[in-house]
């Protein structure tokens, strides 16, 4: 965990030193929610028998035409370093770090289909309001929820996904 | 004793070789003749002077000589006789009395041995009685707790099929209530995903928006 919060802290403090720290947050969560969800992905970047360029170089690949260079940089970096299994834990408390700079926490949104900026704004008043703290909303498309939203603030969840209603029928017609 | 006893004999013929001569003349011959010839001068018969003798009744020097020999055989067999008789039968009896007292004590010992062996023998046998008794008291608690220990192990065994009759229908029950829970679900997924527009999942974005925002529905 030192290690993880060491890496956070190197992030947050080149983010904030560059000055785009809200880009490299949106950058970092979007490849950091692709490399979770993604099997091959994580375990190309993670397998070390594959020499560290051919890695980095794949990261390049990936996010050099979406993403800014720190972001790619810091990605590299983890990646370089053999610590690709750590990089959900760095993004996570990085984007934690960061949005405490900002006095407020960050809100994981998973949502089957892409939302606007407004909706964004309203969701974020709606999950500041449910927790009593002040949230940045970070939306995830991931079609498997099917439809509908579920929100992720630290330790609190709030799931009104039609996956979620599936699973509780599923349980009640099982038992 | 046996130099006595040849004294004694010896003793015993002589006086038998003295007394018989003496019977021999009882009578001189010449006085016998003028005797009968007397008798027949008075008138008397032949028959009456050579008058036959008692064969009853011994003479009288007979008599005298017989009675002192008999009275000396008699002191003599009394003095030198008697004695290794009377030993003779003393030892007789006493060695008699022994072997009597010895055939008694052996006897007694026999019998006293037959007491204790038929007392062994009864021991023997009660022991052997006791013995089977136990063993086949041992036997029957041995039969009885074989006996149990089966019936129990049999009802166990019923117990446990039952048990696992029971469990693998609950199992096969809960499979497929939950097989049938995944079809149903999976099948409403498909549905869902179908009939799903994008104005839909807005829709239902916005319902979560409301209900997030007025603290009502969710799950947390």
């Amino acid at each position: 965990m030192e290690l993880v919060e060491a890496y956070a802290q190197a992030f947050f403090e080149v983010a904030r030193a560059e000055r785009r720290v809200e880009a490299v947050e949106n950058d970092l969560f979007r490849f950091s929610r692709a490399f979770d969800a993604n099997d091959e992905l994580r375990m190309a970047l993670s397998d070390r028998t594959v020499p560290a360029e051919r890695r980095v170089a794949v990261i390049e690949e990936l996010m050099g035409g979406t993403s800014l260079p720190t972001s790619v940089g810091l990605v590299a970096m983890v990646v370089g370093a053999d610590r690709a299994g750590d990089l959900p834990a760095i993004v996570d408390r990085f984007l934690e770090l960061s949005a405490a700079s900002r006095q407020r926490e960050v809100a994981e949104v998973r949502s089957a289909v892409p939302l606007d900026d407004r909706t964004r704004e309203r969701l974020a008043r709606a999950l500041s309001d449910a927790v009593g703290k002040q949230v940045e909303v970070k939306v995830v498309v991931d079609p498997t929820v099917l439809g509908g939203v579920v929100a992720r603030v630290g330790d609190i969840v709030i799931d009104g996904t039609i996956r979620h209603r599936l699973e509780e029928l599923k349980e009640r017609i099982a038992s | 004793m046996r130099i006595r006893l040849l004294i004694a004999s010896v003793v015993i013929a002589l006086v038998g070789l003295v007394a018989a001569p003496s019977v021999a003349q009882a009578k001189p011959a010449g006085e016998a003749e003028e005797e009968c010839i007397k008798l027949l001068e008075e008138g008397k018969k032949i028959d009456d002077c050579q008058k036959a003798p008692n064969p009853l009744v011994p003479g009288g020097n007979e008599i005298v000589w017989g009675g002192a020999a008999f009275v000396i055989l008699f002191f003599v067999l009394w003095k030198f006789g008697l004695p290794p008789v009377r030993n003779m039968m003393k030892r007789r009896e006493d060695r008699i009395r022994e072997d009597l007292e010895r055939a008694e004590r052996a006897r007694t010992e026999a019998e006293s041995e037959r007491e204790q062996y038929q007392r062994q023998l009864a021991e023997a046998r009660n022991e052997a009685s006791r013995v089977l008794e136990e063993a086949r008291q041992s036997a029957d608690e041995v039969k009885r707790q074989i006996r149990a220990q089966a019936e129990a192990e049999a009802a166990e065994i019923r117990s446990r099929a039952q048990e696992d009759a029971r469990l693998a229908a609950e199992r096969a029950g809960v499979d497929l209530q939950s097989r049938v829970a995944d079809l149903s679900i999976e099948l409403a997924e498909r549905i869902v995903e179908r009939n799903l527009d994008r104005d839909t999942q807005l829709a239902l974005v916005e319902q979560y928006i409301e209900q997030v925002g007025s603290g009502g529905n969710g799950s947390r």
